[in-house]
């Protein structure tokens, strides 16, 4: 079996952990990079894997990458993190089977996924996330259909706009939740570096034809596909309208995301300390400002998981967590101290900006009611929603209790699509607060793997 | 641009290799399994997080159509041919 010692092992591939990466060995630490992807990249530096790179947003990934292979940084591609123990042990597996690493530290660049809530409907094929529409269009050149309906919140839903409108796919209907167009002038006002990048974004959703405003999306509706949604209008007093919805036919494929949640399985599997912030994604892991360490020692996060805030506080506090990390290891450098002190001002800034867009685009309340009492919330188990609600009216008030009432949650997602819907609908069910309903805490295997491949890891050579 | 044929439920198809093989699937589909309880799935979060694309990759069952990169003269088996849920 494959074992490889090293000091700092960085877990994903993204902006966040291209940047710790490069940081930790520019330092002259030794450096190990493990990335689920084909490529490197992650999802906002995401590499064409037959053209290269085709924009500039793909081509200032591409030169982080090339950085790190300069700096000496070992990439292990498609290879996927499934287990990790006290002490800086992470098992990987990738095509030629497992891979053990034993770090000194640890710099978890995890990422995000999309936020998705159930509603009729959500599992007809044809159906799916923005982040789903991206990556057809970018690494598959296929669109995701003929007549796309893009729906959820965001500014994300603009750039995906913008993405299918480069392979010839604008979307026919863009429905958005949210309508705070002063409050937006407001914030990039007082950011005015990032004007010329929302200009562009709000281009590629005024080519839509059809934008609706202050409305979702209520029911996808179809036999063996979507072939039509149901929209309905947010009243005054923020709750969805469906007396006044209306059925637009004719849509093929229909994308609705909710912003981003923090992919924080291996932060919560290492035990870090974790908080709740549903602006911010829900639950994300704690990292301090000043150096990106966890509340475990020599465990760093840096980029979405410590919480949603873009690309450019991934960047920065990726580099901060790989000074960090080197530093704590030994690995200081003249000048570290005053770059590490430009990073944790350009960050704060960086992250305030990120932080106010998501208080600005948050998922609607009760948006995990669309879902009626057949819906599936589930999609691992089949779960309704009726059923869970029925394990709640039975006395459990968490995600965890629900999960073993009726194995929402306990499939080979592990809850990690359904695990927000769950914890609002235990709380509107049970009077109690999302972050009080809590989270399906990770499980080894923390992505489904052979069990040859557990043998070998376990038992140091194969079956 | 490298052309190869894959095999989908025998059915032989072009493909451009090192490209998902989830997007070729979502294109040929969008269906691409169904589940215990019967229901058509198909490719829903494209990252590896859901499990909803499952497919038969070369005899090896439960594989994520969005994380395999298309190989030539690959063989495809999907739950909607076989009638066997994944």
């Amino acid at each position: 079996m494959r074992r490889v010692e090293t000091d700092i092992l960085v877990v994903g591939g993204g902006p966040a952990g291209l940047s710790a990466a490069i940081a930790a060995a520019g330092a002259g630490a030794r450096v190990d990079l493990v990335d689920a992807g084909a490529a490197p990249g992650g999802q906002y530096w995401m590499q064409d894997p037959v053209a290269g790179a085709t924009s500039q947003q793909a081509a200032e990934g591409s030169t982080a990458i090339a950085s790190a292979r300069a700096a000496g940084v070992a990439i292990h591609s498609g290879a996927e993190v499934w287990a990790a123990f006290p002490g800086g042990e992470i098992m990987a597996n990738d095509a030629e089977g497992p891979i053990t690493f034993q770090a000194r530290s640890i710099v978890v660049a995890s990422g995000a996924q999309d936020r998705v809530y159930p509603f009729p409907g959500w599992t007809l094929p044809g159906v799916m996330t923005p982040g789903a529409g991206q990556r057809l269009a970018k690494l598959g050149k296929t669109a995701p259909g003929r007549r796309i309906a893009l729906a959820g919140n965001g500014p994300f839903l603009y750039a995906v706009a913008a993405t299918l409108a480069s392979i010839d796919a604008t979307p026919a209907l863009l429905v958005e939740s949210g309508r705070a167009r002063a409050a937006m002038l407001g914030l990039l006002a007082r950011h005015p570096a990032r004007i010329a990048e929302a200009v562009s974004l709000i281009a590629a959703a005024r080519a839509v034809p059809d934008w609706r405003r202050g409305h979702v999306v209520t029911e996808a509706l179809g036999e063996e596909r979507v072939e039509a949604v149901r929209i309905a209008p947010i009243d005054e007093r923020g709750t969805v309208d469906t007396a006044r919805s209306e059925r637009i036919d004719g849509i093929d494929a229909l994308l609705v995301g909710w912003g981003f949640r923090p992919m924080i399985e291996l932060t919560a599997l290492l035990r870090c300390r974790h908080a709740y912030d549903r602006a911010l994604g829900g639950w994300y892991c704690v990292a301090s400002p000043s150096t990106g360490l966890t509340s475990v020692e020599g465990v760093y996060a840096a980029g979405e998981v410590t919480g949603i805030a873009g690309s450019r506080p991934a960047r920065l506090s990726g580099t901060l967590a790989g000074l960090s990390a080197a530093a704590a290891l030994g690995f200081e450098s003249a000048g570290m101290e005053e770059r590490r002190k430009g990073l944790v001002r350009a960050l704060a800034s960086a992250r305030a900006f990120g932080h106010a867009l998501g208080r600005l685009a948050p998922p609607p309340d009760g948006i995990a009611d669309l879902a009626r009492d057949d819906t599936i919330v589930c999609r691992c188990e089949e779960v309704t929603r009726g059923e869970i609600v029925a394990a709640l009216a039975e006395g459990t008030r968490a995600v965890a209790g629900a999960k073993m009432w009726t194995r929402a949650g306990m499939g080979r997602c592990q809850g990690r699509i359904c695990g927000s819907a769950v914890a609002e609908i235990a709380a509107a069910e049970t009077g109690t607060s999302p972050a009080a309903a809590g989270f399906n805490p990770p499980r080894i295997p923390l992505r489904p793997v052979p069990l040859d491949v557990i043998l070998e890891a376990t038992r140091g050579s194969a079956p | 641009m490298t052309e190869v044929t894959i095999f989908v439920d025998g059915v032989a198809v072009v493909a451009e290799a090192g490209r998902p093989l989830g997007a070729l699937m979502h294109r040929l589909g969008p269906a691409m399994r169904r589940t215990r309880e019967g229901a058509p799935r198909g490719l829903f979060c494209g990252m590896g997080v859901c499990f909803d694309c499952l497919v038969t990759v070369d005899g090896v069952a439960d594989r994520r159509a969005c994380m395999t990169p298309i190989r030539d003269g690959m063989r495809i088996e999907t739950s909607l041919a076989s009638g066997n849920p994944s």
